[in-house]
């Protein structure tokens, strides 16, 4: 990972993520963001996806759509890329404070889909 | 008495002496096209049938739909598109919500198989089940964070619809309009701010009427209108007001769903929908019919207080400083559960804040007037006032989400199309679509908010002239102090950034 180091994995493997359609896959799923405790405005993300074995997924189309947990909020789109074998970053918009969640949509080179929806709560105004 | 009764001493009442005051001659029952739909007895059902395929709509979205409330119809237009077009079409015209309710619809068709026998009882025939109602879901909307959850949305929905049919299935009238629906209760007072209102066209037309049919209803087989006194024992065609409205002796929009029941029923055609200035009839003093005296009222002052303190709250819950006050409240109790904490909250902003701030306005204006009137007795005189200010702080809180979010209706309707059958039957989801950007927004909450202002200090004015005509000033100023602070907390709660945020202390 790039920044491993300055960032806080506010969510941690797939365990606790709710998805949001039909996704059987096993694979791990990490999404850190920067600043860690994000605030209003644009956040950089990297998210690492690993098969259950531990290895790098590579190649896949990775794409993010940040949401508020309260409705009549224009989505904020994202498109990821690699920059390291399995680590895919780019940014995200915040537009304001509250309760985001982020769905995380992903595509590997063998046809696997990758769907989950990752909590970030209390987006502050900065 | 009973609802029948009260409706029979209304119409039995002395119309001339009605304290009413000269309605302007605009009509909107006389405007082309329009007039001629409104006046058209299933103009209130083609309204309501929309509404009501689109409340379907909703609740099958809410149970089998996303569970994503931004994604989700029933979360978005129940939380965004129904609280914001309700406030501004009654700022705009009336209560066309209550017109068209989606709700009644069910009860009608209940009601053709099955006469509801039973009278609502004494006992609650007053706003106090629908103050502890409105109160309970602003409770649980906070608490269960119902913005973010489709099917509790869709619960909440269904509910309706079924205690609607309950009610009205063994109670006759519109028991559940008139001392049940929060909702109702809402737009009852908001209209009091709207610029139209059903009303007689012409004072001595009712003078002279004998069959009193806006009330009564039209019996069947009446050859002359006039014919109808006599004709009591047969069945009613076309029903009066079921919310014991009669309509020479009304006044105002409280309690009137616009149902246009009066207008049909009328031999006279002697009712319309005549514009007004908004919050013209708050100032009235005297009898309404089917409501009494507002002054004397305990429940009506507990609803204005409830709704003009509850728009300050609900408010307040959607900014920062809430959370930052409940994770202190948490820290100082050890509370690790959010009801109590929120209970607290609801206690000083809808108990403990109207108490000593109505108290504390009661006892300036009885000590500057020099009056002997309990303080209570005061408070009920002037709490209509605050509803003008309260109506425009909900007006800033839903005009806010509304005119932010108005258009992600678009693509959240395309994104359920292509979810149900599988290909973009309303084309792509136009995710780009949102609203206005809250700088455009905020102006206009600030315009809503002062113009409530405006508004309160027009009532407080009036009553304060009436109540001590050399004193006017006394009775004024404690009133209008309290409507500026109100003020002052909105604009601040307003100037907070939107922090809606459904956990507690970030769990």
């Amino acid at each position: 990972m790039a920044w491993p180091d300055l960032s806080v994995m506010i969510m941690v493997c797939t365990a606790g993520c709710s998805s949001t359609s039909a996704d059987t896959s096993d694979v791990q799923v990490e999404l850190a963001l920067k600043p860690p405790k994000p605030v209003v405005g644009t956040a950089d993300v990297s998210l690492q996806l690993a098969d259950a074995g531990g290895a790098a997924v590579r190649g896949a189309d990775v794409r993010l759509e940040g949401n508020m947990n309260h409705a009549g909020m224009k989505p904020s789109f994202s498109e990821l890329q690699e920059t390291q074998p399995g680590t895919y970053t780019g940014t995200l918009e915040f537009t304001m404070a509250g309760d985001w969640f982020i769905l995380v949509s992903a595509t590997t080179p063998d046809g696997r889909r990758i769907e989950r929806k990752i909590d970030v709560p209390q987006v502050k105004s900065p | 008495m009973t609802a029948v009764q009260e409706a029979k001493r209304s119409a039995h009442g002395d119309v001339a002496a009605a304290p009413r005051s000269q309605t302007t001659a605009f009509d909107v029952l006389r405007v082309p096209l329009l007039g001629r739909f409104l006046r058209w007895r299933h103009s209130r059902l083609t309204l309501q049938i929309p509404l009501l395929l689109v409340s379907l709509v909703m609740v099958v979205h809410a149970f089998w739909g996303p569970q994503l409330a931004p994604k989700n119809l029933a979360a978005l237009l129940t939380w965004v598109h129904f609280r914001g077009m309700v406030v501004i079409v009654i700022l705009l015209a009336g209560n066309l919500f209550c017109m068209a309710c989606p709700f009644m619809l069910p009860r009608e068709l209940v009601r053709r198989y099955f006469s509801p026998r039973w009278q609502w009882p004494r006992v609650l025939r007053n706003k106090w089940p629908a103050i502890g109602l409105f109160v309970i879901v602003l409770f649980a909307y906070e608490l269960f964070d119902l913005w973010s959850d489709p099917w509790w949305t869709g619960v909440v929905i269904v509910t309706y619809f079924a205690v609607a049919m309950a009610v009205d299935g063994l109670f006759q009238r519109a028991s559940f309009c008139k001392y049940v629906c929060p909702v109702g209760q809402f737009n009852f007072l908001g209209s009091t701010m709207s610029p139209l209102e059903v009303a007689i066209r012409d004072k001595q037309t009712c003078t002279q009427c004998h069959t009193k049919d806006c009330i009564r209803g039209t019996p069947a087989m009446v050859a002359q209108p006039e014919e109808s006194a006599a004709s009591e024992q047969l069945p009613v065609v076309q029903r009066g007001c079921e919310l014991a409205l009669f309509q020479p002796r009304k006044v105002g929009n409280l309690d009137c769903t616009f149902c246009l029941d009066c207008v049909y029923a009328c031999p006279h055609d002697n009712v319309g929908v005549l514009a007004r200035l908004p919050a013209e009839r708050l100032a009235a003093s005297g009898t309404r019919s089917g409501i009494g005296k507002v002054e004397r009222r305990l429940d009506l002052t507990v609803l204005a207080t409830v709704f003009t303190f509850g728009a300050l709250l609900n408010a307040f819950a959607m900014v920062s400083p809430v959370y930052a006050l409940e994770q202190w409240i948490a820290g100082l109790t050890g509370l690790r559960v959010e009801w109590p904490i929120l209970g607290g909250l609801f206690a000083a902003a809808l108990v403990l804040e109207p108490a000593v701030l109505l108290g504390a306005a009661a006892a300036a204006t009885r000590a500057g007037s020099g009056s002997r009137a309990s303080l209570l007795s005061i408070v009920n005189r002037f709490a209509r006032s605050l509803v003008p200010m309260g109506f425009g702080v909900w007006l800033a809180h839903y005009g806010f989400h509304f005119f932010t979010g108005c258009l992600t209706v678009v693509p959240v309707a395309q994104h359920a199309a292509l979810q149900s059958f599988g290909y973009p039957l309303l084309g792509a989801p136009l995710w780009h679509l949102g609203g206005l950007p809250e700088s455009m927004v905020f102006p206009m909450e600030i315009g809503f908010m002062s113009l409530g202002l405006l508004g309160s200090w027009m009532v407080a004015w009036a009553v304060a002239c009436e109540w001590s005509p050399g004193r006017r000033w006394w009775g004024f100023l404690p009133w209008a102090s309290v409507h500026a602070l109100l003020f002052v907390s909105a604009f601040w709660i307003m100037r907070q950034p939107m922090d809606m945020r459904g956990t507690f202390l970030g769990g």
